[in-house]
């Protein structure tokens, strides 16, 4: 194999494969980093929604509803699932001295049981729903199936969207505020605790969404959001915890990582090449790549 | 009068003699009966209540939530389990597990301690899954499947010598062994050291004022906690002739947590009572539906958002209630003042 060809079949579709993977895992992140950021909470059930996402639209899928419709119907109905585990969950214990165990344990059980609903509700089974956009397109030379190309544009533009309403809005200004001083926020006429309820729907949401997203590639059953969040809670880590550009940038350069790690020693290595990454950046730099959502 | 956190841990000694003397109940009716089921069962629950013991050990007293403990309960279990194939010695497999998960914590303290909080619970877990998934790729190691044929080994205690295959004599080895692990950290939490851990869960900034080292007192209950772990997990092999990479996934590690929880932070005892709760739960939901999940998920829950202390906290009180209208003599002075216990008492009162 001469090396344009090893560039041309090889390394450049697993290049583009780990992009793809890479959107996948940022779009899982980054509703867990806008919760973290947000509210300082833990939520270790963020794969768990992802799950429901997808099983929600492969059962609505299968009653005849197109993708492009769940791909706003599934976000929407996140919503109130989001604002019930919330008020239900979190709010409680919110105030508790030790807010992060306590919440990273809640939601640690709320993950067990979704896992096992799910399992009751759908089966135990693998199920894939049929590709939405079918077909392959040839660019420069490289063979790409046209989903993948499709959830990187896709990909890219909820991340450009998140990051717009953030940064740039007046309601961006408000969440950002709320995170970084409560009191004071509440105090200018934020209305706090609407605002957390809603930045915890808007991060399960946005895992619904990934769900939705990623069903026709990486198939859907009950304890995909434990094999995925790993993956998400490396990128948060890496990234900075509640920084969404951190969470962009570590989610690709990780993928790149493990695509280029399967590639060059072997598949079974990358989980700990990459969790491998994930300790040494903990060890040498525990802030992570960028600082938090609300003290940007 | 003493101070709390003796009279709390009186308390939680009353709960071990009851502990074990239902264990000794257990033993001597499995022995009359010839119920074999049961005791090996509860020789597992056991062992995995010293892994349990080590979380508690650290959420309880450190207050550092490690989502990663199985790792160091795999390890011990491995090396047992290697030492058993080269040499079946009972003190030699334990010997070997004990140094190397002395090694082993040694440098994940080193990792983990650098920092708090999320991060400590993340980076816990993170270095299981790392080792983890190196075990299940290690050939050598008998990869996913694990390694089996472990023999079954005589336990040699001076003039006596005990099967591991008997299930009433292994049985009443591993409750001794947990019991002593039980013991040697309440022990140490009763010293010194132990009211630095406590002060340093109530108030982290303020210890070093008093001239503690922080990160000294951390490591030490790290490297303290995977010890306990590695030994719990060097009688697992024993117990039933295998090893495997699930020893040391997330999920034995969250069923030790759960079992903590269940059980009540931070008292010891709870985390071998929520172990033992978790297997008859399983055991008990298991029998008329598979998806037990969902009811321990949901039980788990409840504990962590509403009884903060688990079981243990609500028998406990009045347990210490009972123990100090029993002894109105001993009011007498407690540890001559005992500052950490002081900053832990203040921190914990206010708000």
């Amino acid at each position: 194999m001469t090396p344009v060809d090893y560039l041309q079949f090889v390394l450049a579709p697993q290049v583009v494969n780990g992009l793809a993977l890479g959107v996948a895992v940022v779009l899982v992140a980054l509703g867990l980093t806008i919760i973290f950021g947000m509210l300082d909470v833990i939520n270790m059930s963020h794969g768990e929604f992802y799950a429901i996402g997808a099983y929600a639209a492969l059962a609505l899928g299968a009653a005849g509803i197109g993708f492009w419709f769940l791909l706003v119907l599934v976000p929407v109905l996140m919503i109130p699932l989001g604002m019930a585990a919330e008020r239900l969950l979190i709010r409680p214990v919110f105030d508790t001295r030790d807010r992060h165990v306590t919440t990273l344990l809640v939601t640690f059980g709320l993950g067990l049981i979704v896992e096992d609903v799910l399992k009751i509700v759908f089966g135990a089974n693998t199920q894939r729903p049929p590709t939405p956009i079918p077909g392959a397109t040839e660019i420069f030379g490289i063979i790409l199936p046209n989903y993948r190309i499709f959830l990187i544009l896709v990909g890219a533009a909820i991340v450009l969207g998140v990051a717009f309403v953030v940064y740039k809005t007046r309601l961006g200004a408000m969440v950002r505020a709320a995170a970084f001083d409560r009191n004071m926020a509440a105090s200018l006429g934020v209305p706090v605790s609407l605002v957390y309820a809603g930045t915890f729907a808007f991060g399960v949401s946005l895992a619904g969404l990934a769900g939705v997203l990623l069903a026709p590639i990486y198939s859907v059953f009950p304890t995909m959001g434990r094999d995925f969040i790993l993956l998400a809670f490396t990128v948060v880590i890496v990234g900075g915890m509640g920084s969404i550009w951190g969470a962009v940038v570590a989610g690709l350069l990780l993928t790149q990582v493990q695509a280029l790690a399967s590639l060059v020693i072997s598949p079974v290595w990358t989980d700990p090449i990459v969790f491998g990454t994930m300790v040494a950046f903990l060890v040498f730099r525990p802030q992570g790549l960028f600082g938090r959502l609300g003290h940007a | 009068m003493h101070d709390r956190l003796t009279q709390s841990m009186r308390a939680s000694h009353l709960l071990a003699l009851l502990f074990v003397l239902a264990a000794l109940g257990l033993a001597a009716m499995g022995a009359a009966t010839g119920d074999t089921f049961y005791l090996r069962l509860g020789t597992e629950a056991l062992i995995f209540a010293g892994l349990a013991l080590s979380v508690d050990l650290l959420l309880g007293y450190s207050g550092a939530l490690s989502l990663g403990q199985a790792l160091y309960f795999g390890i011990g279990a491995y090396v047992s389990a290697l030492t058993l194939m080269k040499l079946p010695s009972f003190w030699l497999a334990m010997g070997a597990a004990f140094l190397a998960t002395l090694i082993a914590a040694v440098i994940g303290g080193l990792i983990a301690n650098r920092v708090r909080g999320v991060y400590f619970a993340l980076i816990t877990f993170g270095l299981a899954q790392v080792m983890a998934k190196v075990v299940y790729n290690t050939r050598e190691l008998g990869a996913s499947d694990g390694m089996i044929g472990i023999p079954v080994i005589e336990i040699g205690l001076g003039p006596f010598t005990v099967s591991a295959g008997s299930p009433v004599g292994f049985f009443l080895i591993v409750l001794a062994i947990i019991m002593a692990l039980y013991a040697l950290t309440a022990y140490l939490l009763d010293t010194p050291f132990g009211r630095v851990l406590t002060a340093l869960k109530a108030n982290e900034k303020r210890v070093p004022f008093l001239g503690y080292s922080v990160w000294r007192a951390r490591m030490a209950a790290y490297v303290l906690a995977g010890v306990i772990a590695g030994l719990s997990g060097a009688l697992y092999p024993m117990l039933r002739g295998f090893v495997s990479p699930e020893l040391m996934f997330f999920a034995t590690s969250g069923n030790a947590v759960i079992s903590v929880v269940l059980g009540g932070v931070g008292t010891l005892i709870g985390a071998i009572y929520g172990s033992v709760l978790l297997v008859i739960l399983k055991s008990i939901i298991g029998s008329w539906t598979e998806h037990h999940l969902i009811v321990i998920g949901l039980l788990f829950m409840l504990c962590v958002m509403f009884l903060p202390k688990g079981l243990v906290g609500v028998v406990r009180p009045a347990i210490e209630t009972w123990l100090s209208r029993r002894r109105p003599a001993a009011v007498a002075m407690a540890a001559p003042a005992d500052l950490p216990a002081i900053v832990a008492e203040t921190a914990r009162t206010s708000p």
